[in-house]
């Protein structure tokens, strides 16, 4: 074929490989219809040359998108009558592709693009018709050039695609191109003839095989009917949407965009993208300046729709008339817009360049000073450190309020806890204040590690004027320590005040009523500080001076004590915006030149940890005063702080939209690191809530076809964790296969997740997800299992059953023996109920036993309710009044030899309890005197038994734990 | 006062109504002085420890009835306390390790050495050796069978053990190659019958043969179960000749009908969610849980087409297989569900199954 030049070179092009790139194939979908080389229609060109200005192209878009309509559900059982009227084009379109691209034999690497083509197609579509109608014609012809020509180019692509299977840069560029022509006026006709796709036509129906339209074969994404003018072919362009499975990741070619292109402009992604995961068009939007919001406002500059929006920001949207672009046109709008910024947007810019230099003169202007400073000292101290010396965290901390980076409210409220310390101390600490501070002489502050806590005592200290006394983890902090180096006492900690010369110190530094104790990394008090937290506590609830503590996390065990006595401050993450400010003056003050965007990514990568941004660039600074995005994305990557996440966290993940949807970038691998968060609960919370999930599968259905396909979904989940469990006993039977981990990660949760992953499940819907109750059942099933072996010991020596015929026979039989005349003949039943349990030697216990193994409509509880309190009581007393047979004694411990020595002398507890002799139970208070001694009549001549009391004092006391 | 099961339980080889070549056969064997290990096997309710009991009392005489039990308590090497019941009398004591889960080869050690290594002291004893029972003996453990072997070999002047099983499938060969293999296989429709016969003469009323076979057919081969069941229908009707009678069923097995119900009438999320509730508290009630699949799966094969019964078996007999190899029962019941949810929504709307099962 010919080739057409390669100055198209704009668009880096590649053929996406359809199975081997997706991450998961729709089940079964593809099978058969992947191997037909269906066409696809790569364009091209250089649609900068379009130039279309990103209004237009905008206003298209926005309709386009906004007009879709919802996939209907069993396309592929038969055609929808929108469908009967599509257009030929794509069939003509396909069916020239197809016989082009068969000769080249790269099949696989075509699959996918047919339905980007589709697709094209359909998006297309929703705008209104009658327009359409007009454009259509001149769109279709120029498609028709356009795909002889993108042929050409495919081939020759192929020619030089050595491996096309893993190519994820595919572009689908022709989407943009293609919808800025239908822009009016914007036809290029081609000149290429039309003839050949005419041929293509014709033999389209014989070249193409049909995939057989199963019901299973639901193409997950963008399965719309299209409403192509003409109803020839729809079939065939059918089986290629569906053959297409879902959205193809990487199936469109990034634009290059202009830097800042985006700047000043704010989005909100919803819905799926066909091509793009979430993150990497957040990361996009970054990249040229953008802003990401999470949910529509009125100052949302566009809203890009995917499939499935939700409906909450539809609703927004239209409220705001806000714009809206779908997938295509937000690359279309990296691709052709400049960066320009209205008055508004610039001035603010402006405004925060000129905060950021006047921040910069500032830190310059201290430097200078401290740097005099230590001159003019410098004979005393000797020689003076540079301050270049210092770290960029020390150096370029903050001095004045102003200089936090979030936080502020707390900040402030420890200032004004200190500024009031010595007013609250006259005072006795009772005046809880405004905010309730006024009564705690300490406070503590909690939060994620590098946000500045310690910065923050600190300078609040410096600022109220008091001397920081700083102990940390650096510091042995056992009780003793704590006690004597702080004179928790306190007899002492007024040594200032007489004015002797014995000064109190704290760690060696001496008191003065200005003083604040900083107790930092609380939570590090351990181990060898036994002891420490609690002398801190007595400490805190004596001093005279005020203390700051400090932790990351106050959740902690250990942490109690403090919780009573100390005004909790919670610290949290900056935003980044709050952080970027901050970083951008310094950065300009050392002179390097990093654009705002970029630090925003660095920011983010390291979770908004301040002192690590700092020293990432400090080092960076060593060897380049740039940074670019990608760089930055790289050096966050390093410094990634890895999380664990809880089994909640991994489930919303696993469960949810995005983690595998066809534009995930997540391996197996890393769906398997999910599992690896919490291996012994992870797979429970699957199995506990894969039910409760709408898959993404089968949203595209409707009715019973829906209902169909989830079970099926659910049946392959159901089934798969069923393996799960297999392999689970296979690590955690005998032989503790542990290098099976991975398989069970797969089995029990990452295959039942890729079933049924889509929505739902959130906190507060109506089927939320749960806590396993496979624990709790567990252990009631042990529990129950238990008592049902003492039942079946007791009535051993009646009974020849097992405990499963125990339950299975004779339980329901003694409840209708032993539980059925309560309730209805009520007291009057009671003597007949005890002698039977005398029979089978059943006591309370195991009465209450047989109650509560009732299922249905012997449910235990059910059952009680039914009988009268009246003949409850009754029955308690009577059976109390009463001596019992007692089946067995302990016998003597066989494997307990060793420890039989030790508990030689008589346990009356617990031997009363060995005997089983009958206790007052609650309910009533009964006399009783009587029930111990009295001949058990009936019982002593039988000799099978062995009646008990009487010999509980004299029996040795069994092995104590 | 007893139940009947237990009132009219024989206690002789000779009072044994079924099987009598069977009876014959263990009184020789009990005559002849040379006393083999024995292994009993067969289903629930067919006589296995009324065999036992009667052979011990032809060999020991009226003093093996005097039973007593003890509890005792063993330490295991982690120091865990364990507590056995062991019935006993002079003659012989009888344990069910499988008590104690993964520690019954602890057990099955300490108590047969103990036994195995004292002689019998009674001089007016029948028989020098004592016996040792041991129940459930399909559910010990491989090593606590190990433990077993020699033993039985070693010890076999002074002592005799007698296994009870549902099935010998999951004994170790060397084990039943040791034992003198017994199977009891449940009465016949016609033998319960006889037994029901003779209980309801014993007590003095008049049982309808017809309601005689309802009762046996509802207890499908489980004698104890066929006298429980004629007990409670006497207790709720006295006069059996009335009407129709309801044969009741225990708590469970209505329940289960309940669910199959449900499975059946519904297919959706929502009814899974049910179901599982559901069958967490069968299986929380020490129902054990392939008898829930397998009533279920009779209940619900009842009530679909023709064409999907084998399909229903065919999965209940895969994923009760399942269950037995793995740990978390439910998770294979409930794919059981799932699959015949499944199955049977397919059916409904009669749409091509191929490719869907394996």
């Amino acid at each position: 074929m010919t080739s057409k030049p390669a100055k198209t070179g704009g668009d880096i092009r590649s053929f996406f490989g359809g199975p081997g790139s997706q991450p998961k194939p729709p089940p079964k979908a593809n099978g058969s219809t992947q191997k037909q080389p269906i066409e696809l229609d790569l364009s091209d060109e250089e649609e900068s040359a379009v130039s279309t200005s990103a209004k237009t192209a905008r206003s298209t878009l926005k309709r386009v998108s906004l007009a879709k309509a919802p996939p209907p559900l069993t396309t592929s059982m038969r055609p929808s009558p929108a469908k009967a009227q599509a257009p030929p084009k794509a069939a003509v379109e396909k069916a020239g592709k197809k016989a082009l691209a068969a000769p080249s034999g790269k099949r696989k690497s075509i699959v996918i693009e047919s339905s980007e083509d589709e697709n094209d197609y359909q998006s297309s579509k929703p705008t209104k018709k009658a327009p359409r109608l007009s454009k259509a014609s001149v769109a279709s012809s120029s498609k028709k050039s356009r795909t002889r020509k993108d042929d050409d180019y495919d081939d020759d692509q192929r020619a030089l695609e050595t491996d096309d299977g893993d190519n994820f840069i595919d572009d689908d560029e022709e989407e943009k191109p293609k919808k800025n022509r239908k822009a009016p006026g914007k036809s290029r006709a081609a000149p290429k003839p039309k003839p050949a796709a005419e041929k293509d036509k014709l033999e389209k129906p014989t070249a193409k095989p049909e995939p057989p339209p199963k019901g299973k074969h639901t193409a997950v994404e963008k399965e719309e009917p299209t409403e192509k003018p003409k109803p020839k072919f729809n079939w065939a362009a059918k089986a290629a949407a569906r053959a297409a499975g879902p959205a193809n990741p990487g199936s469109k070619e990034i634009p290059e965009g202009q830097p800042n292109c985006l700047a000043g402009l704010t989005f909100v992604f919803t819905g799926e993208l066909s091509s793009l995961a979430r993150e990497e068009a957040a990361e996009l939007v970054n990249r040229y300046g953008g802003r990401v919001t999470g949910s529509p406002s009125s100052k949302t500059s566009y809203v890009v729709l995917g499939t499935d929006a939700g409906p909450s920001k539809l609703a927004t949207i239209k409220k705001h008339n806000l714009s809206t672009l779908d997938e295509d046109g937000f690359l279309d709008l990296i691709r052709t817009r400049e960066g320009v910024l209205d008055e508004k947007a610039k001035a603010k810019l402006e405004q925060e360049k000129e905060a950021i230099v006047k921040a910069a003169k500032e830190m310059e202007r201290r430097e200078n000073d401290a740097e005099k400073e230590n001159k003019t000292k410098a004979g005393a101290i000797g020689r003076p450190s540079p301050n270049s010396a210092q770290l960029w965290t020390t150096r370029y901390a903050p001095q004045t309020m102003n200089e936090i980076c979030g936080n502020k409210t707390a900040v402030e409220k420890l200032q004004k806890w200190l500024a009031e310390w010595p007013k609250n101390l006259q005072e006795g600490f009772n005046k809880p204040g405004k905010d309730g501070m006024g009564v705690y002489r300490a406070v503590l502050i909690s939060g994620p590690p590098g946000i500045g806590k310690t910065t923050s005592a600190h300078l609040v200290a410096k600022l109220e004027g008091y001397t920081p006394i700083e102990v940390n983890a650096s510091d042995a902090r056992s009780k003793k320590l704590v006690m004597n180096s702080t004179n928790v006492s306190n007899q002492s900690l007024d040594g200032w005040m007489h004015g002797s010369g014995e000064h109190t110190t704290v760690a060696g530094i001496d008191l003065s009523s200005r003083s604040v104790l900083i107790m930092d990394e609380v939570d590090g008090m351990s181990g060898s500080d036994r002891g420490g937290i609690g002398a801190l506590n007595q400490l805190i609830k004596k001093t005279r001076i005020p203390i700051i503590c400090i932790a990351n996390d106050r959740t902690l065990q250990k942490m109690k004590p403090l919780q009573g006595t100390t005004y909790n401050l919670s610290f949290r993450k900056p935003d980044s915006k709050a952080i970027r400010s901050r970083i951008m003056s310094i950065l300009f003050k050392e002179k390097m030149r990093i654009p705002a965007n970029v630090v925003d990514q660095l920011v983010n990568g390291v979770q908004c940890d301040i002192r690590q941004v700092l020293n990432m660039l400090s080092t960076w600074k060593l060897s380049q005063d740039n940074m670019d995005f990608d760089e930055a994305k790289h050096l966050a990557s390093l410094n990634e702080k890895y999380s664990t996440m809880t089994p909640w966290g991994v489930l919303e993940k696993l469960f949810g939209p995005y983690t595998f949807s066809a534009t995930s970038r997540e391996s197996l691998n890393d769906k398997i690191e999910y599992y690896f968060h919490d291996y012994s609960f992870v797979p429970l919370f699957v199995q506990e809530n894969y039910v409760k999930t709408q898959p993404a599968w089968n949203k595209n259905m409707e009715g019973s076809m829906k209902d169909l396909k989830h079970l099926e979904l659910l049946d392959a989940s159901a089934r798969s964790i069923s393996d799960g469990d297999l392999v689970d006993t296979m690590i955690h039977g005998q032989q503790q296969h542990w290098s099976l981990m991975p398989l069970h990660a797969v089995t029990s949760t990452v295959y039942p997740a890729s079933q049924i992953y889509g929505t739902g499940g959130h906190w507060g819907s109506a089927n939320q997800y749960t806590f396993p109750a496979w624990l709790g059942q567990n252990s009631k099933m042990g529990a129950l299992n238990r008592q049902l072996g003492d039942v079946q010991a007791r009535m051993r020596s009646k009974v020849s059953g097992d405990k499963g015929e125990i339950r299975m026979t004779y339980i329901p039989m003694m409840t209708s023996r032993l539980v059925k005349p309560l309730i209805d003949t009520g007291s009057a039943a009671v003597d007949g109920v005890i002698h039977l349990m005398d029979e089978y030697l059943i006591s309370k216990d195991e009465w209450d036993t047989i109650v509560e193994m009732g299922v249905g409509d012997n449910r235990g509880d059910d059952v009680l309710k039914r009988i009268t309190t009246a003949t409850k009581t009754n029955f308690t007393r009577k059976y109390n009044n009463t001596d019992h047979p007692i089946p067995f004694n302990r016998g003597q411990d066989i494997g307990a030899s060793l420890t039989r020595g030790k508990t030689e002398k008589p346990d009356v507890e617990e031997a009363i309890e060995v005997d089983e002799e009958p206790e007052d139970e609650d309910e009533d208070a009964v006399p009783s005197g009587r029930r111990k001694k009295k001949d058990p009549t009936g019982i002593a001549d039988d000799k099978l038994l062995k009646v008990s009391k009487g010999k509980a004092p004299a029996k040795p006391a069994k092995v104590k734990r | 006062m007893s139940l009947w099961v237990d009132k009219y339980r024989p206690r002789s080889l000779e009072d044994l109504h079924y099987h009598p070549e069977l009876s014959a056969r263990l009184r020789s064997l009990a005559g002849s002085g040379d006393f083999p290990h024995m292994l009993f096997y067969g289903p629930s309710g067919a006589g296995k420890k009324t065999r036992v009991a009667c052979v011990l009392r032809e060999l020991f005489g009226a003093g093996a009835e005097k039973l007593k039990i003890e509890q005792r308590v063993f330490l295991t090497p982690s120091k865990r306390k364990l507590d056995v019941n062991v019935v006993m009398s002079n003659y012989h004591l009888e344990l069910t390790p499988s008590d104690v889960g993964t520690y019954d080869r602890q057990v099955i050690q300490e108590i047969l050495k103990e036994i195995a290594q004292t002689q019998q002291v009674d001089l007016n004893a029948k028989q020098r050796f004592k016996v040792v029972v041991i129940n459930e003996a399909d559910q010990l453990s491989r090593d606590a069978q190990a433990a077993l072997r020699r033993t039985m070999e070693k010890y076999m002047s002074n002592l005799r053990i007698i296994l009870v099983a549902n099935s010998t499938s999951k004994l170790i060969a060397p084990i039943k190659s040791r034992c003198l293999l017994v199977r009891v296989a449940a009465p016949t429709p016609e033998e319960m019958e006889s037994v029901l016969a003779y209980v309801a003469k014993k007590e003095r009323f008049d049982l309808p043969p017809e309601v005689a076979s309802g009762i046996v057919a509802e207890a499908t081969g489980n004698l104890r179960r066929a006298l429980l069941v004629l007990e409670a229908l006497k207790m709720q009707h006295p006069d059996l000749n009335a009407e129709k009678l309801e044969i009741a069923k225990p708590d469970w097995e209505t329940y289960c009908t309940k669910v199959a119900d449900l499975i059946v009438a519904e297919q959706s999320a929502q009814r899974i969610l049910d179901v599982r509730a559901k069958l967490y508290e069968l299986i929380s009630h020490c129902i054990p849980p392939s008898l829930i699949i397998k009533t279920l799966a009779d209940r619900v094969v009842e009530q679909v087409d023709e064409a999907l019964k084998a399909d229903i078996m065919h999965w209940a007999a895969f994923y009760e297989h399942r269950m037995r190899q793995g740990n978390k029962k439910i998770f294979h019941l409930e794919a059981w569900v799932v699959k015949v949810m499944s199955i049977y929504k397919h059916f409904m709307f009669d749409i091509d199954l191929t490719g869907f099962d394996e």
